[in-house]
């Protein structure tokens, strides 16, 4: 026997092998970079949308440019291109003064009909840039700015300001200068408001047809409105559809004329300011609002709307801004939104109609005399005593928006009340989107509330039976069973709703109604009956079957309710026809004659029900977990204390579970919220802001999917949009968070115990 | 003093509560008879629409005049008139559209004076027009002869064109698609060649080549066509108007009352194979899914291939690497309540980040002479990429839980034998935990299959005519748009011009899209089910 000595241990073998240590190391860099960023990457989604909806929260973007100096003062308007690149200048005379903002040149062009005329007023319409001049004599007419634009081969742009001169009208009424007057041309129909030292009259012109050459512009008739006024008048604005007028006079009374027929008539005198006189009334882009500025610099934009109970259109106060500063005022309206910019003694704000929103505020470096905004709504001009002309970029590709757009009551153009609207495209091109997310959101929470109404109590009551009763043995069929039913696709489902359950429904309503009254009480009955059999009879039943039973029983009683649902249709749902008089059972005329509310074929009872399938899985499977996980020690301990098998599962195990309860509720609200394809396929997708269960609506989810494929991107439209994703993305992350939380303390606690 | 013995009635199997017992069964009962009830409906209506029924012949008595009219019912109603009676109708699908313009009609049950099932009624299904119902008289030849529906090979040959004319068809879409398209592609490429470096006399002869090859093809392709229209098949209509349907357009040629079940059963089958594997007509509403199923897959599995490696990562870093406090819990948290956030949430991003933003720059980058957008329009990476960040979330979970479920003693053991962490991952943990990874990646494939608001605004369409995988270079066009079983849905229930008879569709497609999700969830839960008894068994 020789015991061999054992090898020297090999110093080195302790050691790791390089390669390990390497990939040990690289891995671990590996995943601990990808994991981040995988983390980063899906909370990334948040900021992303956050960033996508920011803009619409800022205010306009003004930098001042140099200020171009011009010999000669008193400027009368300020007028310029649809680039914002050739402002003009007209001081009373008989020239024009264009100033190229790229050069920094100065042309002078000569209106050859002004000549020798004494100029007493002036009036601007920056839509036809058209400068409405009176004189001494009590003639009035106009020259227009016309630019040419011309593009040469390597794509430069060349404008070409020129002058169009139209024939003078003499006012016949009245006595003196001319001392207001403002043109509104609407085209074929044109009205000339003119103010002179005695009298007011209204011109209209129209264009006639000549045999040769271009149709003429005539005088059509002179109305004098002298009698309608009580006193001096202030400022005078025709409208630009050329049919209406307003004057305001030195009573403080407005004065609102139309043209109708031939005749120019008053219809409507209001006092917006209480007695101070408006010195400045503008019409705003669409021509629809005036704003009213009067000399202490307060300001207000009155309306034309219906009023209830009326059906003739007047003008009413919408909107009050704040004051624009003190001293002469200078008004400028975008022509491509309902911006206008405006100011006083050298303040400046850009403004907003709709959302009554100052976007922009600052100070000019002088005291403007006139102002103008380009076509783009990307310059505007202001222009001092001294004729110096200072330009400002404009950037605001969001002035509709904000958060009383979004949330508030806004009061439309054309509506007779502030309201909560969506309507996001129309028709014409000075159409207003009206951008309230509330109907929205109350669509979203209308739709859930219904869904809610009917899975909560079948998951619920399934939970409680199968985490209470059920043997093990069924638990392991029924869970999945209800998880597959999770998975079904809400496409599917949505398509069900709306081409199978809705036209199946619709004339059921009696029925479903007898159904959903009488499963729970036929169901409780048998739980009577069975309760007053003797215990020989129980004991020969073994506990958790009883689910078995109730199929038969609920398909049955289920039947049965159906079935006489038109017995109760005509016992209590006659509908009385108007006219006739005659009596007709049928429950979808019944309920607007009864409610005043709309029956809709695809309405919320439908998504109701189908969303109900998409939520009654997750409840049930959260509810199920939770109501398990309670202890048996604690339920044991009841049962041996002599509770009933129903005592333990009320007074222990729902209240134990009862966090892991309401969070099952709180993430089957978030699946509702969120459900896009149901909602979409099987409701109108109207935004209503009522909670008619036979109505349709309109919910978040439903509106980006409808809408976001659509909408361009960038624009206020798209990013409000988002802003509806970051609302839901929002509500549900936290009500998800929320639940979480209570379940992991639930979870906790049971450990504990 | 004894007590009594009622005292004891309550305890044990006491009757207090026993309705409410009662009621939370009826619930039970309820949730599993509505899951059990959609199944079965999506099933039956699903099959329905392949099974094929027999032809009907109604003489119908409309107000003194007699018609005949033949089809299937499609469904039985109960009208309420204006006056108040009660008309119990049937929807009767009858075909023929040219003949009849609406191709269903309503006829009140009392009005039927006779029904028959006459055998020789003929269903045609054709390229376009929809559904023919009639007697197959004969085959007019295009030189002028006939060949009479009696003669004895009448079917034979009838079946021999119809094959024919199908393998004229492939050649034609061979020309068409393949060949012309190549054609035009290249001259496309000629003359931006020729713009861009001025032109040179190989790009002039090989354009001329082209020009002549194209000619040549033109010829070839009007040929075809020419045969496809040149023979006729006759067929008389039950009220005996005569419709000449071209042999080049039908499809398949069948007498569903002649057959018996197992005949019934062959043509179900058939008719379930041709609706797997052939494009869409009309509109959608009729023929196959096959590239709204070729595009559900292709998207899913991209989407896989994006969301595991990620998924896991993630999940491994999670449990296995970062410091567990109350930071990493915060994310867990946050990460499972993700899966929460409404999937439409995730469309919009995935519109806003990788169509705009990235594709833009994708564009701008690699595409700076094409004049339509390339990667900056919806297409299959982007639905994919949007999907896999939808479903990350999923597998994280699954994921985590699973790496968790891994024993520690299991782990230790890897560790005390020498195993560097990697390695212990690796050979030990990663293995153990497969089969739950594997779960989560068949769930989030699931829930990928079956979403569809988001993929409305990352680049589904209705009809795409290329798939997104073909055999033009450079084979794989991750950025075609392309067709999906779930959009499918949505567009032929709701936003067809013809949705009646869209219906079938609707109800087969939606068999199928709920065949393969019920499929991949089942197979989840029993991965899952065995991975839990095996670790049942060998905790330690």
């Amino acid at each position: 026997m020789s015991s061999a000595k054992p090898p020297a241990p090999d110093p080195k073998r302790f050691e790791v092998s390089k390669r390990t240590l390497m990939l040990d190391r690289a891995m671990t860099q590996l995943i601990r970079i990808g994991g981040l960023a995988v983390i980063i990457a899906v909370f990334g989604i948040f900021f992303f949308i956050v960033r996508e909806i920011l803009p619409l929260f800022s205010g306009a973007q003004v930098e001042a440019e140099e200020v171009v100096s011009t010999p000669g003062g008193d400027v009368q308007i300020l007028g310029v291109d649809e680039w914002g690149e050739h402002p003009f200048l007209y001081r009373g005379g008989d020239e024009v003064v264009f100033i190229d903002m790229v050069s920094g040149e100065r042309s002078v062009l000569d209106v050859p009909s002004l000549k020798d005329v004494e100029v007493t007023a002036s009036s601007f319409d920056p839509v036809h840039r058209r400068v409405a001049v009176g004189l001494a004599d009590g003639r009035v007419g106009s020259f227009l700015v016309v630019y040419q634009t011309e593009f040469s081969e390597d794509g430069t742009r060349t404008i070409v300001p020129t002058i169009e001169t139209e024939p003078w009208f003499t006012v016949s009424t009245g006595e003196g200068k001319v001392t207001a007057l403002s043109y509104g041309d609407g085209g074929d129909k044109r009205l000339l408001m003119v103010a002179r030292d005695q009298g007011l009259a209204a011109l209209r012109l129209g264009k006639k047809r000549a045999l040769i050459g271009k149709p003429k512009l005539t005088l059509q008739g002179t109305v004098d409105l002298t009698e309608s006024m009580t006193s001096g008048v202030v400022s005078v604005t025709a409208s630009q559809n050329g049919q209406a007028g307003l004057v305001s006079g030195a009573d403080g009374q407005v004065r609102y004329f139309q043209e109708s027929g031939g005749e120019v008539t008053l219809v409507q005198t209001f006092e917006p300011f209480h007695g101070a006189p408006p010195v400045r009334m503008d019409y705003l882009f669409g021509g629809v609002s005036v704003a009213l500025t009067d000399a202490a610099g307060d300001q207000k934009v009155f309306s034309l709307f219906r009023p209830e109970g009326s059906n003739q259109r007047l003008f009413g106060e919408t909107k009050e801004f704040p004051g624009i500063g003190t001293g002469a005022p200078v008004f400028a309206p975008s022509l491509r939104n309902k911006s206008f910019l405006t100011g006083a003694g050298g303040q400046l704000s850009v403004r907003h109609l709709t959302s009554g929103a100052v976007r922009w505020e600052g100070f000019a470096e002088f005291e403007p005399v006139a102002a103008t905004i380009d076509g783009k709504t990307e310059h505007f001009f202001i222009v001092g005593h001294e004729g110096q002309v200072q330009r400002f970029s404009l950037k605001d590709p969001h002035p509709e928006a904000g958060w009383r757009a979004f949330f508030g009551k806004v009061w439309y153009e054309g509506g007779s009340e502030p309201v909560f609207q969506w309507q996001s495209t129309g028709g014409s091109d000075d159409f207003e989107p009206k951008l309230s997310l509330i109907p929205l959101i109350v669509g979203s929470l209308k739709g859930t509330f219904y869904a809610l109404l009917f899975s909560l109590p079948i998951a619920l009551l399934a939970a409680v039976f199968s985490a209470a009763f059920l043997p093990h043995d069924m638990k392991r069929v029924v869970k999945p069973a209800m998880e597959i039913m999770a998975s079904l696709p809400s496409v599917v489902l949505g398509f069900l709703a709306g081409i199978w359950l809705a036209p199946i429904i619709e004339d059921k309503v009696p029925s479903i109604l007898l159904v959903c009254l009488s499963l729970p009480l036929s169901a409780m009955l048998v739980g009577v009956i069975w309760s007053r059999q003797p215990i020989q009879v129980r004991g020969r039943f073994e506990g958790g079957r009883e689910w078995m039973v109730m199929v038969p029983v609920v398909l049955l009683i289920g039947w049965l309710a159906w079935m006489a649902g038109p017995l109760l249709e005509k016992a209590v749902f006659i509908y009385k026809e108007p006219e006739s008089g005659r009596e007709i059972a049928d429950f979808r005329l019944w309920w607007p004659q009864a409610t005043g509310l709309s029956f809709d074929q695809r309405n919320s009872l439908v998504v109701g029900f189908m969303m109900g399938f998409a939520v009654i899985p997750v409840i049930f499977t959260i509810a199920e977990d939770a109501l398990s996980n309670v202890p048996k020690t604690l339920t044991a301990a009841s049962a041996a204390l002599g509770a009933s098998r129903w005592q333990v599962v009320r007074t222990v195990i729902i209240p134990v579970a009862s966090p892991g309860i309401f969070s099952a509720l709180m993430i089957g609200f978030g699946r509702a919220v969120g459900e896009t394809m149901i909602v979409v396929m099987a409701t109108g997708n109207t935004p209503v802001t009522e909670w008619n269960i036979f109505s349709g609506m309109r919910t978040l989810s439903a509106n980006i999917a409808v809408e976001l494929p659509e909408a361009a991107p960038g624009s206020t439209h798209y990013r409000t949009l988002f802003l509806g994703a970051l609302v839901l993305f929002m509500l549900t992350f936290i009500l998800n968070s929320v639940a979480e939380v209570m379940r992991q303390r639930l979870r906790e606690k049971n450990k504990l115990v | 003093m004894p007590a009594k013995p009622s005292n004891f009635a309550s305890t044990g199997r006491s009757r207090r509560g026993e309705p409410f017992v009662w009621l939370t069964a009826a619930g039970l009962a309820i949730g599993v008879l509505l899951t059990v009830g959609l199944l079965g409906l999506v099933v039956t209506k699903g099959l329905e629409s392949f099974w094929p029924g027999r032809i009907e012949v109604w003489k119908v008595d409309r107000e003194g005049t007699l018609e005949t009219v033949a089809g299937y019912v499609v469904q039985e109603r109960s009208r309420r008139a204006m006056d108040g009676s009660a008309h119990e109708e049937i929807q009767i699908f009858r075909g023929n559209g040219e003949l009849y313009g609406e191709k269903f009609l309503y006829v009140d049950q009392a009005q039927i004076q006779e029904t028959q099932q006459p055998e020789d009624l003929a269903l045609i299904e054709r390229l376009e027009g929809g559904l023919v119902i009639g007697r197959i008289q004969s085959i007019q030849l295009h030189d002028g002869a006939t060949v009479e529906g009696t003669s004895s090979d009448f079917r034979k040959q009838l079946t021999q064109r119809i094959r024919e004319a199908s393998d004229r068809r492939d050649q034609l879409e061979d020309i068409e698609k393949d060949r012309i398209g190549r054609n035009a592609k290249e001259v496309k490429e000629l003359r931006l060649k020729e713009k861009l470096s001025g032109t040179s006399p190989e790009i002039t002869a090989r354009l001329e080549a082209l020009q002549t090859e194209f000619a040549q093809l033109d010829e070839q392709r009007t040929e075809i066509r020419q045969e496809l229209e040149a023979d006729h098949l006759v067929v008389e209509s039950i009220d005996g108007r005569p419709l000449s349907l071209p042999v080049g357009e039908l499809l398949h040629v069948f007498r569903p009352n002649e057959v018996g079940f197992f005949g019934r059963i062959g043509e179900m089958l058939r008719r379930i194979g041709s609706f797997l594997i052939s494009d869409p007509r009309e509109a959608n509403t009729e023929g196959g899914v096959y590239p709204a199923i070729f595009g559900t897959v292709v998207m899913t599995l991209v989407m896989s291939l994006f969301v595991t490696p990620f998924g896991v990562i993630a999940a491994i870093y999670l449990r296995e690497y970062a410091k567990q406090g109350p930071l990493v819990r915060a994310v867990r948290i946050s990460v499972n309540n993700l899966a929460g956030v409404p999937s439409i949430v995730f469309g919009v991003f995935g519109l806003a980040f990788f169509i705009y933003f990235v594709g833009g720059v994708v564009d701008d980058w690699f595409f700076p002479t094409s004049e339509e957008p390339v990667f900056k329009s919806g297409g299959i990476l982007w639905a994919s990429l949007t999907l896999a960040l939808l479903t990350v979330p999923v597998v994280i979970v699954a994921t985590e839980e699973a790496l968790a479920a891994v024993p520690r003693g299991v782990r230790e053991a890897a560790l005390a034998c020498g195993a560097s962490k990697w390695q212990a991952i690796q050979r030990v943990v990663l293995p153990a935990s497969l089969p739950g990874i594997l779960t989560g990646v068949i769930l989030a494939m699931a829930r990928g299959a079956g979403e569809v608001a988001p993929l409305m605004l990352v680049g589904v369409v209705k009809s795409a005519p290329d798939l997104p995988i073909d055999g033009t270079a450079p084979f794989i066009h991750a950025e075609r748009q392309f067709m999906h079983l779930g959009f499918h849905i949505y567009d032929l229930g709701f936003q067809s011009p013809d949705s009646e008879a869209a219906k079938p569709m609707v109800f087969a497609t939606t068999l199928l899209l709920i065949t393969i999700v019920v499929v991949m969830n089942l197979s989840a839960i029993i991965i899952r089910n065995r991975l839990r008894k095996k670790y049942a068994t060998s905790s330690f």
